[in-house]
């Protein structure tokens, strides 16, 4: 069991160390990838995500499926690699856009989002099971 | 110093300066505030550090090579600051030979600055700022400055190893940790800090350029703190959020 454990402790890491190693910015599509995190509680699955410099009303959360979640949104000003102190690639950014996989079933009809200091917030209702009787 | 970890002055740094450590953690309250004191106090480049234990990488300025782990200092203060994560295995020699470096340079006290993780923060106005110290008269200073004192609970990381290494060598160390995001930079956490350092050692830095300028900061930090994410998570610094077992008065 401990041996499992381990063995998936490393698989878990490397998948992390491959998701690291890539960029966080896309001059294809002029997109930033924002920072997310994700919350499961034991009724509801709750993703946040850092949007500086977004306009509010522009922000969007699409179910993609029932495990994975798209949130985009278009930035107030266009910003470049220069503004950022880099001068030696090009390419500007005008959006964030990410995917974010749930890791619990959720009852996407009832989710609710909210944009609040710069942090969006998405909470999603865990999908409920069945209840065994207690004796 | 550990053979490992050279701290190397390229500067004459007085003995008896107050240091300031500002190093990756939650929130990257203390690596923002760090850098926020270094431009507001004009401070020079005065010392790196070189190590084996840190991932081959250089900081490019102007063309020239640096190292990502810097001290910045004038005739009063040194701050260390960082521009990588620092891995999660290498904290501990990293931490004891600054602290050896400080010892040997009569330092006058430490200031810690960094995040203490809440998840609502984003609830919050205005973070509070928490403190806790190596000895009883820094413990004193923190409360006759109006910073209230963590009683309980647990520190993991950098903080953590300074306020022990100095607490085991009578050295002066003040840790002040504002409420902060997890995995978030966090500007506003950094003005609290900075702020109850100006109560603490009298010196006037203005912070509401740190808060106008929040926005752009967040932008230009978003990488560094998802390689600090990365760090916190190896070290469990969820341990944070812990509860500490019962115990009786």
């Amino acid at each position: 069991m401990r041996e499992r454990m381990e063995e998936f402790e490393e698989l878990a890491e490397e998948m992390f160390e491959r998701f690291m190693e890539r960029p966080s910015w896309d001059i294809s599509t002029h997109s930033l990838e924002p920072l997310c995190d994700v919350f499961v509680s034991s009724d509801r699955v709750i993703v946040t995500a850092d949007l500086p410099k977004v306009d509010p009303q522009s922000i969007r959360v699409n179910g993609i499926s029932d495990d994975l979640i798209e949130i985009t949104a278009k930035m107030r000003v266009k910003v470049n690699f220069e503004d950022l102190g880099v001068t030696h690639r090009r390419g500007e950014f005008s959006c964030f856009s990410c995917r974010v996989p749930l890791p619990v079933p959720v009852d996407a009809s009832k989710a609710r989002a909210r944009f609040r200091r710069g942090i969006l917030e998405v909470v999603l209702p865990r999908k409920k099971g069945y209840e065994i009787k207690v004796e | 110093m550990s053979d490992k970890v050279k701290i190397i002055e390229r500067k004459e740094i007085l003995d008896g300066l107050k240091v300031i450590c500002g190093l990756p953690d939650v929130g990257l309250v203390g690596t923002i505030a760090s850098s926020h004191l270094i431009s507001k106090l004009k401070l020079v480049e005065a010392a790196y550090i070189r190590s084996e234990l840190l991932p081959p990488i250089i900081m490019l300025e102007k063309g020239l090579p640096r190292s990502p782990l810097r001290i910045f200092a004038n005739k009063d203060l040194a701050v260390i600051t960082s521009e990588i994560a620092i891995p999660s295995s290498s904290v501990y020699p990293i931490i004891e030979s600054i602290m050896k470096w400080a010892y040997a340079k009569k330092t006058e006290r430490i200031f810690t600055l960094g995040g203490l993780p809440i998840p609502n923060r984003h609830e919050i106005e205005k973070p509070r700022v928490f403190g806790a110290a190596s000895d009883e008269i820094s413990l004193k200073i923190l409360n006759e400055k109006g910073i209230q004192i963590i009683q309980r609970g647990f520190l993991v990381g950098p903080q953590a190893l300074i306020l022990n290494y100095c607490a085991e060598r009578n050295m002066s160390a003040m840790a002040l940790l504002a409420e902060s995001f997890y995995n978030y930079p966090d500007p506003e956490a950094s003005s609290m800090v900075i702020q109850a350092l100006n109560r603490i050692i009298d010196i006037e830095i203005d912070v509401s350029e740190l808060i106008e300028k929040g926005e752009e900061v967040r932008l230009a930090m978003r990488d560094m703190m998802r390689r600090t994410q990365a760090e916190l998570a190896r070290m469990k610094k969820s341990h944070e959020y812990d509860i500490p077992g019962y115990y009786i008065k």
